[in-house]
C-alpha cells in the first residue's frame, strides 16, 4: 500500500509526505477521523515509506512484503483486547518499544481504536510517548479522539482526516460496482463517507429493502397503533442492521427537512424516493420533523444502552408518529 | 540522529526558561539560595505547562557540581547527565507505569544508600497519580522523613487524585496555564532561531491553538512547519488548523439573526464543501457569538476580544439589533450541540438540526421583563382597573373568618358586628378603595407598617387628605420617614396623591374605632357568646350540675358548631 493507492485524503497524505521529506516525521502521530475511511491505510503507507529499504515504499522489497504481510518485526500493531486496551498490553509494548529495530532503522507502533484505552493503560503510556527511543515512531487511531486523555492528545500531533467527499465516493462505487448513477449516489451518502460501508455486505438493505422501510415509516400515524407495533416488532428481529436501519430513516426525514427549506435535490440521499418526499413533505412541520430526528437519536442512544430492543424501538416509533 | 520535536528539542533547560511559571521558579530559586530546600515536592497543573521541565531543572540544580546554584551549569557531568536522562542518582520514575506497592519498596530499599556521585538521591515520580493507594501508603513514612540525602519531585495533572496524606507531606506548586502573550513570544524566539518565516497573525493562531499548553501549541507548530517547509503563509495555515473562515461563519450568524434557514442550510453546505469539522465549525460559532455578547455588555472589548478594528466594527453591527436574550440562547444552544457534535454519528445532520432550530426560533424575551409584565398586569386587576375578582375579596377578607366561626346563631351578634362596617363604609366610598382595603394592602406588602396601623383609627379620607389617629403610645414611634412610605403606598393603591396626616387621639369621644380595636371587640364578642351558647346546653348543665364545677374555658372544636 502506498500513499498513491490510497483514494482520497489528500491532504492528509501531502502533510505526511512533506514530513518524510523535510525529516521531520514527530514521534507520535493521531490520526483522527470516522471508522473506515482509511487511517490506517494511511498509516501503514506512512509505516512502509519510513522501513522501504529503497527510501521509497516501493513496494518490492523484503521490508516492503513484509509489511503488506503484516509480519514485518518492527512494525507492533495494538489492538483492543476485547473492550478496551489494557495495561498489561502497553507494558509489553514497551518493554518492545525499549529495544532497538531489528531490520529497519525504525520501530514502529500502531495503536488502533485509541479511544479504548482504559485509565490506567492510557497513564502508562504517557511517558513513552512523550519521549520514546530515538526511530520510534507511535501512531494511534481513533474515531473519538475527545474520549482520549488531554495529556495524551497533547503529546501526538493530531492528523485529522475526513470523510471522502460524496461525489467521489459516488464515482468509485459506481465504477467498483457497476451500478446506476442514481444507486451509487445513495450508496455513497448512505454510508456517510465510509468505504467499509459502501462496500460491505448491507449493499442489498441500502437499495431495495430501504424503499420498503421508507414507505412503512411514511404511513404511520398516531391513531394506528397496531401497525406501529408490528413495524417496532420486525425492526427489533434484525438485531445486526438495527442501527443502519435507523440511519436510513434518519436521511429520510434529513431529506424532508431540507426539502422544507428549499434544498436542490442534489442535497437530498433518497434521490429515486420523490414522490414520497413530496407528498410527505406538506404534511410536516418544522418543528414536528425536529422532533422526529431528535426521537431516532434518542432511539439509537437507548440501542447502544443496551436496553429492550423492542421496547425502544416502540417508544421510539410512537414518539416520532405523534411529533 | 533522528528527528526531534519542538516540544522536546526546546525543552526548557534553566529556571529562566520556563514561560510563564515565575512564581513557581522564583520561589524554587530562593529556596536554594536560602538553603531551605524542602524535601518533597509536588508539581501540578494542566498538560504542556512545564512540571516535568521544571523537575528535571530543579534536580540539575540540587545536583550541579557548582553547588546547589539557581543557574544549574550544564557542563558539568552531573548536569549533562541529567539532561539525557542518564543521571544514576536522579531516578525518573514513570508513576503510571511503575503502580505497584512492589515498585515503591523497591524505591525504598534504593533510598538507604547514599548517592553515588552527587550530593542528592533524586526521585522524580511524574504522572504521580497512578500509583495505586497501597502504594501511595507504603510511600508515607519515608516522605515524611528520608534520609538528608534524598529529595522527591512527584509531577501530575491530577492532584485531586493523590491522597490528603501525601499532600500534605509535600510543597506543592500549581503551575498556571500560559498566557497568550509569553506563549507567542516564546513561539516567536524558536520560528527565529530555526529560522522560520511566518506572520504575527499566523503565530497568534498556532498560540491559541495550544489552550494555554505551551506543548500542544509547539505540536501544531511542528506539523505546520512539516507541511510548509519554512515560509509559512497564513492561508496554508488556515487550512492546516481546519479553521473555518471568518466569512462562513459571519454569514451564518447572520442568516440566523434574520431567521433565514435556508440560507443556514446552505452555509452548512459550504463548510462540509471545504471539509471542514462540524465540531470546530460550531466551536467557532460559539466563540464569534461569545465575541457579540461581549460587545454587547462592554464598552471596551478590545480587553476581552482579540479582534481588528475593523472586525471589530463589523461585529458589532451584527450584534446591534439582536438583544442580549436572543445572544445568550444562541450561545448555550450551541455549546450544548458542540458536545452533541462529538458523540453524533451524522454531525452534518446534527448542525443543520441545530441551525434550523436556531433560525426559527422566536424572538425571546427575557424572562425578567416578563415577570414585570406580569406583575405590572396583577397590579392592575389588583388596584381596579378592572372590576377584578382580587379586590373584592380583599377588604372582606380580615372580617371574614370571624362571623364563618359562628354563624348558627347570627341574629344576636348582627348588631354588634353592623357597627362598625357602616363606619368606615360611610367615611370612605371612593369607589372600590377602603381605608380597610389599604392597610390589607400594606400588610401584603410592608407588613411591620400595616400592622401599626392597624391601631390607628381613621380620622378623615378624602382624597387626596387622610387624616389618622393614634393613641399615645402608637404615635410616639411615628416619624416622617413612616409618613413617606406610606404615602408612596397609599398612593400606589388609590392610584392618586395621598396627603398623610397623622393625628394624636387619647380615646376621646367620636373617634372611631381602630382595626385593632374592631378585631378585639369581635373576639371577645365571641367569647361571650360561645359561652352563653355552651352554659345554655343541655349536656353542659347537666354536668355542671352533677360535678359542682365552674366553666373555665371554652374552645370551639370545629367550625359552625358549638
Amino acid at each position: 500500500m502506498t500513499f498513491d493507492s490510497i483514494i482520497g485524503h489528500d491532504r492528509q497524505k501531502e502533510i505526511l509526505r512533506q514530513a518524510l521529506e523535510h525529516q521531520r516525521i514527530a514521534h507520535a502521530y493521531l490520526f483522527e477521523g470516522p471508522e473506515g475511511i482509511g487511517k490506517r491505510l494511511v498509516a501503514l503507507a506512512l509505516a512502509r515509506a519510513l522501513l522501504c529499504q529503497n527510501g521509497s515504499g516501493c513496494g518490492d522489497c523484503a521490508a516492503c512484503r513484509k509489511v503488506d504481510h503484516n509480519n514485518h518485526p518492527d512494525i507492533h500493531i495494538l489492538d483492543a483486547e476485547g473492550a478496551t486496551i489494557k495495561i498489561d498490553q502497553v507494558r509489553g509494548l514497551q518493554k518492545e518499544l525499549a529495544l532497538r529495530p531489528l531490520e529497519g532503522r525504525h520501530k514502529i507502533c500502531l495503536i488502533d481504536g485509541a479511544e479504548h484505552f482504559n485509565p490506567a493503560a492510557a497513564n502508562a503510556l504517557l511517558k513513552t510517548l512523550e519521549e520514546p527511543q530515538p526511530n520510534t515512531l507511535i501512531i494511534l487511531l481513533s474515531s473519538r479522539p475527545e474520549s482520549l486523555l488531554a495529556t495524551i492528545r497533547s503529546r501526538c500531533q493530531r492528523l485529522p482526516f475526513q470523510r471522502l467527499p460524496k461525489q467521489r465516493l459516488a464515482e468509485i462505487i459506481s465504477q467498483r460496482l457497476d451500478l446506476s448513477e442514481t444507486e451509487a449516489a445513495i450508496l455513497a451518502a448512505l454510508s456517510d463517507g465510509s468505504f467499509k460501508k459502501a462496500l460491505g455486505k448491507d449493499r442489498e438493505l441500502y437499495l431495495q429493502r430501504r424503499r420498503e422501510l421508507i414507505r412503512s415509516i411514511a404511513a404511520l400515524s398516531s391513531g394506528s397503533i397496531i401497525p406501529i407495533f408490528k413495524l417496532a416488532e420486525q425492526l427489533a428481529g434484525g438485531k445486526d442492521q438495527l442501527t443502519d436501519i435507523l440511519d436510513i430513516f434518519q436521511t429520510f426525514y434529513r431529506d424532508l427537512l431540507l426539502l422544507k427549506h428549499g434544498r436542490p435535490a442534489t442535497d437530498l440521499v433518497n434521490l429515486d424516493l420523490q414522490e414520497i418526499l413530496t407528498r410527505q413533505v406538506d404534511k410536516e412541520t418544522t418543528e414536528g420533523l425536529l422532533q422526529k430526528l431528535k426521537a431516532l437519536d434518542a432511539g439509537r442512544f437507548y440501542l447502544q444502552r443496551n436496553v429492550n430492543r423492542q421496547l425502544a424501538m416502540e417508544i421510539m416509533l410512537m414518539r416520532m408518529t405523534a411529533a | 540522529m533522528s528527528y526531534l520535536v519542538l516540544a522536546r528539542k526546546w525543552r526548557p533547560q534553566l529556571f529562566a526558561d520556563l514561560i510563564g511559571q515565575e512564581h513557581v521558579s522564583q520561589t524554587l530559586m530562593n529556596a536554594i539560595s536560602a538553603d531551605r530546600v524542602h524535601h518533597a515536592f509536588l508539581f501540578t497543573g494542566a498538560r504542556g505547562v512545564g512540571k516535568t521541565s521544571a523537575a528535571r531543572i530543579f534536580a540539575k540544580a540540587l545536583n550541579c557540581q557548582q553547588g546547589p546554584t539557581t543557574e544549574p551549569c550544564g557542563v558539568c557531568p552531573s548536569c549533562v547527565e541529567i539532561t539525557a536522562s542518564q543521571g544514576i542518582d536522579v531516578f525518573e520514575i514513570d508513576g503510571a507505569s511503575n503502580t505497584g506497592v512492589d515498585d515503591i519498596r523497591e524505591l525504598r530499599e534504593n533510598i538507604r544508600y547514599l548517592p553515588a556521585q552527587s550530593r542528592y538521591k533524586i526521585f522524580i515520580i511524574d504522572e504521580v497519580h497512578m500509583l495505586s493507594i497501597n502504594a501511595f501508603n507504603a510511600l508515607l513514612k519515608t516522605l515524611e522523613e528520608p534520609p538528608a540525602h534524598a529529595k522527591f519531585i512527584f509531577a501530575t495533572t491530577e492532584p485531586h487524585k493523590i491522597p490528603i496524606t501525601i499532600l500534605s507531606r509535600c510543597q506543592r506548586f500549581d503551575f498556571r496555564k500560559i498566557g497568550l502573550g509569553p506563549l507567542q513570544g516564546h513561539l516567536r524566539h524558536i520560528v527565529t532561531q530555526e529560522n522560520i518565516q511566518i506572520s504575527d497573525v499566523g503565530l497568534s493562531m498556532v498560540a491559541r491553538s495550544g489552550g494555554g499548553s505551551m506543548r500542544d501549541a509547539l505540536s501544531t507548530l511542528d506539523q505546520v512547519i512539516a507541511f510548509c517547509g519554512e515560509q509559512i503563509d497564513d492561508d496554508s495555515l488556515q487550512g492546516l488548523l481546519g479553521l473555518v473562515s471568518r466569512r462562513i461563519l459571519l454569514d451564518c450568524i447572520e442568516a440566523i439573526l434574520t431567521r433565514d434557514a435556508r440560507q443556514a442550510l446552505a452555509v452548512v453546505q459550504r463548510v462540509d464543501e471545504h471539509g471542514h469539522s462540524f465540531r470546530q465549525f460550531c466551536r467557532q460559532l460559539v466563540e464569534l457569538v461569545r465575541a457579540l455578547v461581549i460587545l454587547k455588555v462592554t464598552d471596551q472589548p478590545e480587553d476581552l476580544l482579540d479582534y481588528a478594528e475593523v472586525e471589530l466594527q463589523e461585529l458589532r453591527s451584527l450584534a446591534t439589533p439582536v438583544s442580549l436574550e436572543d445572544l445568550h440562547r444562541l450561545l448555550s444552544l450551541l455549546i450544548r450541540s458542540e458536545a452533541e457534535l462529538a458523540v453524533s454519528n451524522y454531525p452534518r445532520l446534527t448542525m443543520e438540526m441545530v441551525l434550523v432550530k436556531l433560525a426559527s426560533l422566536p424572538r425571546g424575551i427575557e424572562v425578567a421583563s416578563l415577570v414585570k409584565k406580569l406583575e405590572a398586569l396583577e397590579r392592575r386587576l389588583a388596584g381596579g382597573g378592572l372590576p377584578a375578582p382580587v379586590s373584592t375579596p380583599v377588604p372582606a377578607a380580615t372580617s371574614a373568618p370571624a362571623p364563618s366561626l359562628d354563624s348558627p346563631p347570627p341574629p344576636a351578634q348582627g348588631p354588634e358586628l353592623k357597627k362598625p362596617e357602616p363606619a368606615v363604609a360611610a367615611a370612605v366610598d371612593m369607589g372600590e378603595k377602603s381605608w380597610l382595603g389599604l392597610v390589607e394592602f400594606i400588610n401584603q406588602r410592608r407588613r411591620p407598617l400595616g400592622s401599626r396601623l392597624e391601631h390607628g383609627c381613621l380620622l378623615l379620607l378624602k382624597l387626596p387628605k387622610l387624616r389618622i389617629g393614634f393613641p399615645r403610645q402608637y404615635y410616639n414611634l411615628l416619624d416622617n420617614d413612616l409618613r413617606d412610605a406610606l404615602e408612596v403606598l397609599a398612593r400606589e393603591y388609590f392610584t392618586s396623591d395621598v396627603k398623610v396626616e397623622f393625628q394624636l387621639v387619647n380615646g376621646e369621644r367620636g373617634t372611631p374605632p381602630s382595626l385593632h380595636e374592631e378585631r378585639v371587640q369581635l373576639e371577645t364578642d365571641r367569647q361571650k357568646k360561645l359561652k352563653e351558647n355552651a352554659e345554655q346546653h343541655p349536656m353542659v348543665k347537666t354536668a355542671v350540675e352533677i360535678f359542682g364545677g365552674t366553666i373555665e374555658e371554652i374552645k370551639p372544636i370545629d367550625k359552625g358548631f358549638v
